[in-house]
């Protein structure tokens, strides 16, 4: 049987001296298991919805549940059972990978030697145990997503928040970490995702939901929404319902 | 154990930062020696470097020779008599004072002692006659010219000292003049009039309370002056730290994880903590050993252990409290860095770190005690000069943790205010 991770209904949030709300009365459930993608030009409202469902914004209204737990009442219930890699590297370039890693597995509660061992596991699995000593200001771009992605797998999460894990990395990092992050989700792991790039939203996501406007357009599998709105690419999807105009 | 990885994390950190060490260890030990050997040697350069004094005796007579003789058995001068192979002149030695080659000038004009004789004279002649009417006779200054670039402490000193050989001279010359003239009066001749001390003296004593035996001195003085400012430099390294974590982003990273936000902050503060106790033994132990190498006297504690330890911690957090809020309203590191460390030294010098507040105007000694390294600085001495017990500190310990409730609470409430918008 199939269980809501996330149920999201009527949320609103608008950011103070602002006159159009970020997100507008959007609702939405993602299932357990699922790569669930979160589309949309700039300023959409994705970052602000992966915010707040961290617990990192607040929001003017609606009921949000992560794992049958309040978002606005049991935030400290839901902080153990996710993982979140932001958009930028949020480790410390000073100390080594090794040292980030003990620093967030330690604050996540895990025990040395269980924290050592999962060290190990992903060091291997991203390609890193070598280099693990290495200072993090040593290491190249696609090494810190890796390091960043590792730090939010430490704690096994039951849901994964990921801000566009691959930005401005090669095509064999990128690989990698897809990869893997397959391989994690097939383990039990929800992953939540958004980026830019849509051919590898198309390939990598079991759902989507494209959003604009703090609202969402549309809504379904990749393939079946290609097929249903006479495209042949997400990206055409993407024009298509979203307009050509840059966005700010 | 999730403290103990944000100890960990603050740790690294504050290690990895050497920059941040450099200024929060050697500075301030390099500051409290070279800061008290200064003072020091200021004290002692009217004792030991001798002050370079040109002397222009044209009275060469009885009083002129006596004060030159003074001058020269003081040892405080170095006293020079011509420049050169030429004649002195009174505007020659003023000149020779005015370009800065010598600190002090002094002139004893012609007939200074010829004057005072007579003037002498005519009073016992007038004491003999019962004659009431007083005598006056002229007045002949002994000048004393003075480098332009000469600090206006210094020259009063120089000038009181001069003052004081002048008058105890005069004193011992009218006394001579007076048993010559009643000797040549009267038909028995008296004795010379000895008096071995001086029968009023001045004995100059620190005050204190109860049974102190601590000495004042630059020491005593510089070590806890130099530590608050030393600990109040971390504000520094530890707004530094919150925000490159800010900017980098595993701010945002630990708020999503399972970290109470005072847990964060905790840390961080009892870290710093250990940096600010560890920068104050390190001063205290430069104190009592490495500065008397140099030929400092030694600092003195105190005898109340638990008024050093309240003073320590109380002055401690407020610096802590200091540095978080910088660190959580600053908007860059730089900005942060320059606010603080300027903050930091305007309060120092208003609060009596370089200049001690009872020599500011009376503006300035008022607003001295809105410095919260004024309250430190004041406990301290408190201790190390007053010899006070922690009850003598209490006053400036809960000024100083007032402080630190007071930033910490609004840093903490400004960071929250600004992440829920």
């Amino acid at each position: 049987m199939k269980m809501d991770i996330i149920e999201i209904k009527n949320l609103y949030k608008v950011y103070s001296g602002n006159a159009q709300p970020a997100v507008n009365n959007l609702s939405l459930t993602i299932e357990k298991g699922e790569i669930f993608g979160l589309l949309g030009p700039n300023g959409a409202g994705k970052t602000t919805i992966i915010n707040i469902l961290c617990g990192l914004r607040r929001f003017n209204s609606g009921e949000l549940h992560i794992c049958n737990y309040s978002v606005r009442d049991e935030i400290e219930k839901i902080k153990p059972l996710i993982g979140v890699v932001p958009q930028d590297i949020a480790l410390y370039p000073s100390l080594t990978a090794c040292e980030n890693l003990k620093i967030f597995g330690g604050i996540y509660g895990l025990k040395k030697r269980d924290l050592n061992e999962r060290m190990d596991e992903l060091l291997n699995l991203f390609g890193l145990e070598k280099s693990k000593n290495r200072y993090l200001s040593k290491y190249s771009g696609g090494m810190k997503r890796r390091v960043n992605l590792i730090a939010g797998l430490l704690h096994r999460p039951q849901l994964l928040f990921l801000d566009e894990p691959t930005v401005g990395i090669d095509v064999q990092s990128r690989h990698v970490i897809l990869d893997n992050l397959k391989e994690i989700n097939k383990a039990g792991t929800t992953i939540v995702y958004t980026s830019h790039h849509l051919g590898e939203a198309e390939r990598f996501c079991t759902a989507i939901a494209l959003i604009d406007d703090g609202q969402i357009i549309c809504q379904g599998e990749p393939k079946q929404l290609i097929a249903q709105n006479n495209v042949e690419t997400l990206e055409e999807l993407f024009l298509q319902k979203t307009d050509k105009k840059p966005r700010d | 154990m999730k403290i103990k990885a944000l100890l960990y994390k603050d740790f690294l950190l504050l290690i990895r930062d050497r920059a941040g060490l450099a200024i929060m260890f050697l500075m301030p030990l390099a500051l409290v020696m070279i800061m008290a050997y200064l003072q020091d040697s200021a004290f002692n350069t009217i004792n030991e470097s001798r002050v370079p004094l040109l002397l222009l005796n044209a009275d060469r007579d009885s009083l002129g020779n006596a004060v030159e003789q003074n001058i020269v058995a003081t040892n405080i001068f170095d006293v020079h008599t011509k420049i050169g192979n030429d004649s002195l002149t009174e505007a020659t030695l003023e000149r020779a004072v005015a370009r800065g080659d010598y600190q002090i000038g002094v002139v004893i004009p012609q007939n200074t002692t010829k004057n005072i004789r007579r003037g002498v004279q005519m009073s016992i002649l007038n004491a003999f006659n019962y004659t009431q009417e007083p005598i006056t006779f002229d007045t002949l200054s002994i000048i004393v010219y003075i480098d332009p670039t000469t600090k206006t402490s210094f020259r009063a000193t120089l000038t009181s000292a001069m003052r004081e050989y002048a008058t105890a001279i005069q004193s011992d010359f009218v006394n001579r003049e007076i048993i010559a003239t009643v000797n040549r009066i009267v038909a028995f001749p008296i004795g010379d009039i000895r008096i071995n001390n001086n029968p009023v003296r001045i004995l100059e004593q620190y005050a204190q309370l109860d049974e102190s035996r601590i000495i004042p001195n630059s020491v005593q003085h510089n070590v806890p002056a130099w530590g608050m400012f030393a600990i109040f430099f971390i504000v520094i390294s530890l707004s530094g730290n919150i925000i490159k974590e800010r900017e980098d982003g595993s701010f945002t990273r630990l708020l999503t994880m399972p970290c109470p936000y005072w847990q964060y902050v905790l840390g961080k503060m009892i870290t710093y903590l250990c940096v600010c106790l560890l920068q104050l033994t390190l001063m205290f132990i430069m104190g009592i050993y490495v500065l008397p190498l140099l030929g400092l006297p030694a600092l003195a504690l105190g005898h109340s252990w638990l008024a050093l330890v309240l003073m320590s911690l109380s002055a401690s957090l407020a610096a802590i409290g200091y540095g978080i809020i910088i660190g959580k309203i600053s908007v860059s590191n730089q900005q942060a860095a320059i606010f603080g460390a300027i903050s930091v030294v305007i309060l120092a010098a208003v609060g009596g770190v370089w200049i001690p507040t009872f020599v500011m105007p009376q503006t300035m000694q008022t607003v001295s005690k809105l410095s919260p390294l004024n309250w430190g600085l004041s406990g301290f001495y408190d201790i190390f000069v007053r010899d006070g017990n922690w009850m003598s500190v209490l006053p400036e310990s809960a000024a100083l943790l007032l402080f630190f409730i007071v930033c910490t609470s609004v840093a903490v409430i400004y960071d929250k205010r600004k992440r829920d918008n």
